[in-house]
């Protein structure tokens, strides 16, 4: 329990936003997040280190949670009525809030110096849910566009994001 | 093994997305289950990229009641499947049940733990963040190398074909049993004009080097080589701004039948009659035996 704390506090800042990205509701966002940490916490075999990092694997939980709670129709109803998530308080402790305000800062820096169309496919795919075809659909582009600038996307943000960025 | 394609990279990072259709799904689960070291990497980088585009949505926290939520649910929900599988892989994680550090109170955490500093939290994301950034980095930089040694590859290879190109063209002015024409302007062609013609009787190969052919405006010089005392056409000389032209001709006749090189001056395009010149005959060379 002790360790799930701990990781409570190391992992849930890049959680619940994600969360409440998709969901646009904090109530709904935490409900997210609390489901993802009982998921983890009961079945934490189901992580395979060959298919990405922890910090991956528990993001893929998060917003796996949060789009099953969003496409639930009344979670939808009450997201779709509103324009903008819930005003967030500020963090009690100003350290935390620079690093990960220091975070966010320079990887939505990174996403805006995307192409706009790879930034959006982006976008699209990761916090809507929708699949390739789905996006290629919705944006009327052809689907071996769509999947060009999710690796172009992909790629571009690995190279704008260098090591020193993050240390 | 079916063989790794471009297009199973866009798929990787769909994938790494959570954003593959099913049918393509089932095509990349196949192209993986046969191995490819490729995609295995390509999907390890995408997924590390794509904590980037989960990072962008950061900023707000919840409320901290939630830590205490989450923290009952789990204690009331036992200690699962051993939860030890993945702490491994948490950078700086405690294994569960080590020697608890003195609580410090006024920071909501439950009793008996030890809080943290945010910054002490943070900082195993961020390195852990570097690390992949890191390895994306030089993934990306592997892969642009990789093109530009396959682009290097090729203009290796291009060079090689135009020095095997230049070796074939010189040998046969170095040729042991090569015979030589030096063409001299006759009365009706301009003084300056020079030209020598190397004929290499084994490979019947001939290279002529031209000075000073200036063309006069729509006139073509055209160069012949007399065969059994019959002219036969060797084709146009497009010279340079300098009057300078290189003619490289692959079999030009057998040796014995070979007399004399000859440029007449035809009408643009060449002589009307491809048998032999209507213009005057500029220059004149008898070819050495």
């Amino acid at each position: 329990m002790r360790s799930l704390s701990e990781l409570f506090d190391r992992y849930t800042p890049l959680m619940y936003p994600v969360a409440l990205r998709i969901l646009r509701s904090r109530a709904d966002a935490e409900d997210a997040v609390q489901d993802a940490w009982l998921q983890v916490w009961r079945r934490s075999a189901s992580y395979d280190p060959r298919r990405g990092t922890v910090v991956a694997w528990l993001l893929t939980v998060v917003r796996t949670r949060a789009l099953d709670r969003y496409r639930s129709v009344a979670s939808r109803n009450r997201a779709e009525s509103r324009v903008d998530p819930e005003p967030v308080t500020a963090p009690e402790d100003p350290t935390q809030e620079a690093a990960h305000v220091q975070l966010s800062a320079r990887v939505r820096a990174a996403m805006a110096a995307l192409a706009p169309q790879q930034r959006q496919v982006l976008e699209i795919a990761y916090f809507h849910g929708l699949s390739q075809s789905e996006i290629a659909k919705q944006l009327n582009a052809p689907l071996g566009t769509v999947k060009s600038w999710t690796r172009q996307g992909l790629m571009r943000l690995r190279e704008l994001l260098p090591q020193e960025e993050w240390v | 093994m079916s063989e790794h394609r471009q297009e199973y990279i866009d798929l990787c990072a769909a994938w790494a997305l959570g954003s593959l259709d099913a049918a393509d799904r089932r095509t990349l689960d196949q192209h993986l289950a046969e191995g490819c070291a490729e995609c295995a990497a390509a999907m390890e980088e995408f997924s590390a990229a794509t904590v980037m585009v989960a990072a962008s949505a950061a900023g707000a926290l919840p409320r901290p009641a939630l830590k205490d939520r989450v923290l009952a649910a789990a204690q009331a929900a036992g200690t699962g499947d051993g939860s030890g599988a993945w702490l491994k892989a948490v950078p700086g994680a405690r294994p569960a049940g080590a020697a608890p550090a003195p609580p410090r109170a006024g920071r909501g955490d439950a009793p008996g733990l030890r809080p943290r500093p945010a910054w002490t939290t943070w900082l195993p994301v961020a390195a852990a963040a570097a690390l992949a950034v890191t390895s994306g980095v030089l993934w990306i930089r592997a892969r642009q190398l990789g093109e530009s040694l396959a682009s290097s590859r090729k203009q290796v290879a291009q060079l090689e074909q135009r020095m095997s190109e230049e070796e074939k063209w010189s040998a046969v002015l170095r040729a042991t049993g090569a015979r030589v024409s030096l063409l001299e302007p006759t009365t009706e062609g301009d003084a300056r004009l020079r030209a020598r013609a190397t004929y290499d009787p084994a490979t019947r190969r001939a290279v002529v080097v031209f000075e000073n052919l200036y063309k006069p405006n729509d006139r073509d010089y055209q160069l012949w080589v007399i065969k059994d005392g019959v002219p036969a056409s060797l084709g146009l000389i497009r010279a340079d701004e300098d009057g300078r032209a290189t003619l490289r001709l692959e079999n030009v006749g057998d040796s014995i039948a070979l007399s004399a090189f000859a440029v007449s001056l035809e009408p643009k395009g060449g002589s009307p009659n491809p048998a032999a010149p209507t213009g005057p005959v500029v220059m004149l060379g008898k070819l050495s035996t």
